[in-house]
């Protein structure tokens, strides 16, 4: 019995036709072709299939493809703006945060929503935001370099003031 | 591997026995034959029925699927091809198995008794007995103010690598088999899968794809390649079989557990006089590493420190239990964490601090030891002090109140082994004439970025930019002979062979520029992709100009074969062992400082400092990242992985109970990078791939009892085992020992 849904990825509206027992991550790897998102665990430990949905960082293989519909779901193929890369992404490159690489599309994405909700976290923050995105490469050392490098660059470029961000942060958490 | 498919391609799964010791009385294959989606069903009679060594002459004893008997839980029995996952998974599932049990044995102490039950029908359960001996050790002891003897056990941790084992083979009618394979070693896997299908190697290609981690758990073929080349030659489809993360930790590779019985003989004033040790490996239910990994094991006990009388005997052992394979470090983590616990337990005891000790015990560059390992270049010293002095030795250490600092060193291979007789590599450098450069290497990029180093290494010695070459690996059609990943080796030899290459190429260009520029070629530089005069820089030529004359005029390509033999190894004495095993030796030197708490017996790893010599980092960025990646291994191998068996079946197969180290695990780690130049290694460099891994647990474990002063001998340090030892402590007893 399959279903059809639309989903909404990186910006673009996909038609699929689903067994509504498929994971969202099956449907993004399978149907999408958007292999990004890995298969490590399955059972939503590991982060390697972390995606966004509505901002929020989830792991992809505990959602089932029929509750993404209608929401925003940000892949990392969405994530560079044309032929830029995103600056998380610059900054993974430039510290040598990237060894096999397959947790980097998780672990990108989980940073991003960490520094989409609090633009300049500390380095516990970050630890707590990537804790769900094992890697078995890096020992995470560049990994939160990277992450705390980008927050930064990203506080710079939106010429946010770090006190009002720390403002806005105390704000969501009220 | 992962993310790969091929039009028409169908989905493996195989079979396994849920027993860890059986006859194989029926398969019956009817029933999954029948099902609807179901491309081919094979059992042993589809095979060559030929038994697999990954290593001749060491004993062929596995079959790709087994025909009379099962030896653990886990062991191929059957494979299934299907329209896709779910329905080869039902179609297994159809597959009925007549099995007779059979006592197993799980123990490798207990299995080498004469009364366990056989493994492989041999009269004994000992798959290895090795020994090497140097020196005299009875007179040693005797010789010796006093003698320690402790006995130390290591656990069954495994790889973990992201990305879980996969491969997808095809057959072509003309005969060809490729197979796409997350493998360490694509110019070793094409000849092994022929071997294992009894076909002609070169009819099959390997082709490594971007590949999730390996760490040593790719070093060689997995019964996965064999079948699912199977299932392609019987349906003439594309197969692939991809390990979900519960077949990775039940069924693939893992670290061979040891049990070390240590003896060392010392003066009074800390110098080693003899070192002895039995070593007991559980070599799982087949050969695989087992016997080299425990003659690795056995080189450490001369190589580490100076020992003049050494004896190192060596049991492999069969049992009905998953078996291992090569995992960073090839058994020095093992023997390390044994020798390194008892230098401070030894230390202790003559009251002299372990950090003096291991000074005075160590040896520098130019020293051979006595079973003929020739030392070219050694940072050990300056490891053990740069760490110490980062680390704050002297003010942390023997507060015993709660906080306490440990430190372990290692010393590995820099350079690969001749495990296999010899240890080679080739490389293709071709200069295009558009300035670019292609490298052609038989090396492995697992992530660990040996494409970015050999393109450091041809790009300085040709004076161009990284960013002009383009690396070429992971094809056994196209690649040149190479060991592979494994050894920490590719640094040091694939490096040598591509800084050859590379230097012919240069020797060519600046024979054609020579002409050019009427000069002699000895008088030429190339920087930045221009060739000068070095005497006067002014007369000069961009490189595209040469080659263009080297191309369009004279229609002369520039290209080079490099070849590197690590000549330096002496040839082994047959009777005696006596050899240079390793063409460059790696050092290094772990701090680790912890805190324990008395109540719960938590530990928790605060700092740790990591000193490797690594001769020269080529890419300083690339070796922390190797060396902290290897630290967070060495962490969970020392404190958090284990894997749990009863009865031979893995019962903690998961992510959620067997715990690798996340971000918020991770301790400080410091690593400092040492550079002592050998001589010959690429710009001096060696390899440190697995180094890092090595001293970390003995680092911490020495840590917790400079902390609480209780001993655990025994991996993985857990806070059962700190708690238990202080309240046996508490109640008296002279000294706690786990």
């Amino acid at each position: 019995m399959r279903e059809k849904i639309e989903l909404k990825v990186n910006g673009d509206l996909y038609q699929v036709e689903v067994d509504p027992r498929k994971t969202l991550l099956s449907v993004l790897r399978e149907d999408l072709e958007l292999t990004g998102a890995k298969m490590s665990c399955g059972y939503g430990v590991c982060g390697s299939c972390t995606v966004l949905v509505d901002g929020k960082a989830v792991c992809s293989c505990l959602v089932l493809a029929t509750q993404a519909k209608g929401k925003e779901i940000v892949t990392i193929e969405g994530l560079s703006d044309g032929d830029g890369l995103h600056p998380l992404q610059e900054s993974f490159i430039d510290h040598g945060a990237i060894q096999c690489g397959y947790c980097t599309p998780g672990m990108i994405l989980s940073a991003k929503a960490l520094l989409d909700e609090n633009p300049s976290p500390d380095e516990y923050e970050i630890r707590s935001a990537i804790a769900g995105n094992l890697c078995r490469c890096t020992g995470y050392v560049k990994i939160v370099e990277a992450i705390k490098a980008a927050s930064a660059k990203m506080v710079r470029s939106w010429q946010i003031s770090p006190s009002s961000a720390a403002g806005r942060r105390k704000s969501t958490q009220d | 591997m992962a993310d790969m498919k091929l039009p028409r391609m169908l989905f493996g799964k195989i079979l396994r026995s849920p027993y860890p010791h059986a006859r194989i009385l029926n398969i019956d294959t009817s029933k999954a034959r029948k099902a609807t989606g179901v491309k081919a069903v094979i059992t042993a009679n589809d095979t060559p029925k030929l038994k697999f060594s990954l290593h001749p002459p060491l004993r062929a004893d596995k079959m790709p699927l087994e025909e009379f008997k099962v030896r653990y839980v886990g062991d191929e029995v059957a494979a299934v091809a299907a329209a896709d996952e779910n329905t080869a998974q039902e179609a297994i599932s159809l597959i009925e198995v007549d099995y007779e049990l059979l006592p197993a044995v799980f123990d490798p102490e207990e299995a080498m008794k004469p009364e366990a039950p056989k493994i492989h029908d041999d009269e004994s359960n000992v798959a290895s007995y090795l020994v090497r001996q140097f020196g005299d050790v009875g007179l040693g002891f005797k010789e010796a103010d006093r003698i320690f003897e402790n006995r130390f056990s290591t656990s069954r941790v495994t790889h973990c690598c992201m990305e879980t084992h996969g491969c997808i083979a095809f057959f072509l009618a003309s005969g060809r088999l490729t197979v796409w394979s997350t493998t360490q070693t694509p110019n070793f896997l094409y000849k092994e899968i022929a071997r294992a299908l009894g076909i002609a190697s070169r009819m099959v290609k390997v082709i490594k794809p971007f590949v999730g981690g390996a760490f040593g758990g790719r070093r060689g073929m997995d019964m996965q390649d064999a079948i699912c080349a199977l299932l392609s030659m019987k349906t003439g489809r594309p197969v692939k079989i991809c390990n979900t993360r519960e077949e990775e930790f039940t069924t693939s590779r893992l670290r061979y557990p040891m049990v070390i019985k240590l003896k060392t003989g010392v003066k009074k004033d800390g110098t080693l006089l003899a070192r002895q040790a039995t070593v007991i490996t559980d070599n799982g239910a087949y050969n695989y590493k087992g016997p080299a990994i425990t003659g690795a094991a056995g080189l450490r006990l001369d190589l580490m420190y100076k020992v003049p009388n050494t004896k190192f005997e060596g049991y492999v052992v069969y049992t009905n239990n998953q078996y291992g394979g090569a995992f960073r470090g090839f058994g020095s983590p093992q023997i390390t964490f044994a020798i390194e616990s008892e230098m401070d337990m030894i230390a202790e005891d003559l009251g002299i601090d372990p950090l003096e000790m291991r000074l005075k015990n160590s040896y520098s560059a130019g020293y051979q030891t006595i079973s003929g390992a020739k030392i070219t270049s050694c940072g050990l010293q300056e490891c053990i002090k740069k760490g110490a002095e980062l680390a704050r030795w002297r003010e942390k250490r023997g507060r015993r109140d709660g906080r306490g600092i440990g430190m372990a060193t290692l010393v590995h291979t820099g350079g690969g082994t001749k495990d296999y007789g010899y240890n080679c590599s080739e490389a293709f450098v071709r200069l295009n004439d558009d300035c670019t450069v292609s490298l052609i290497s038989g090396a492995s990029d697992t992530g660990q970025g040996s494409d970015t180093i050999l393109a450091q290494i041809v790009a300085e010695t040709l004076g161009v930019g990284v960013e002009d070459i383009e690396v070429i690996t992971g094809d056994s059609d196209i690649c040149p002979l190479d060991l592979g990943a494994w050894g920490s080796r590719q640094t040091f030899t694939s490096g040598n062979a591509a800084r050859i290459a590379a230097e012919e190429a240069r020797r060519q260009l600046l024979e054609i520029a020579s002409e050019m520029l009427e000069a002699n070629p000895g008088d030429l530089d190339i920087r930045a992709k221009k060739v000068f005069v070095k005497e006067t820089p002014d007369r000069k030529l961009s490189m595209a100009e040469v080659l263009a004359q080297s191309y369009s005029k004279k229609g002369r390509p520039v290209a080079a074969r490099g070849f590197f033999d690590e000549q330096i190894s002496t040839n082994r004495d047959l009777h005696t062992g006596f050899s240079n095993p390793f063409p460059a030796y790696a050092f290094g030197a772990h701090f680790a400082e912890v805190e324990v708490d008395r109540e719960t017996g938590e530990i928790r790893v605060l700092n740790i400092v990591a000193a490797h010599d690594l001769g020269r980092a080529i890419n300083p960025m690339a070796a922390e990242g190797q060396i902290e990646g290897a630290v967070a291994q060495g962490l969970g191998t020392g404190m958090t992985e284990y894997l749990v068996w009863e009865e031979g079946q893995t019962i903690n197969p998961t992510f959620i109970e067997y715990k690798i180290p996340s971000a918020i695990d991770m301790p400080n780690v410091k690593p400092i990078l040492v550079e002592s130049i050998d001589p010959n290694g690429p710009f001096g460099a060696k390899g440190v791939g697995e180094p890092g891994l090595v001293p970390t647990a003995p680092a911490i474990a020495n840590a917790i009892y400079d902390a609480v002063g209780v001993r655990i001998k025994d991996l993985p340090l857990t806070s059962e085992k700190v708690l238990n030892a202080l309240r046996e402590l508490k109640n008296g007893k002279e000294e706690a020992l786990i």
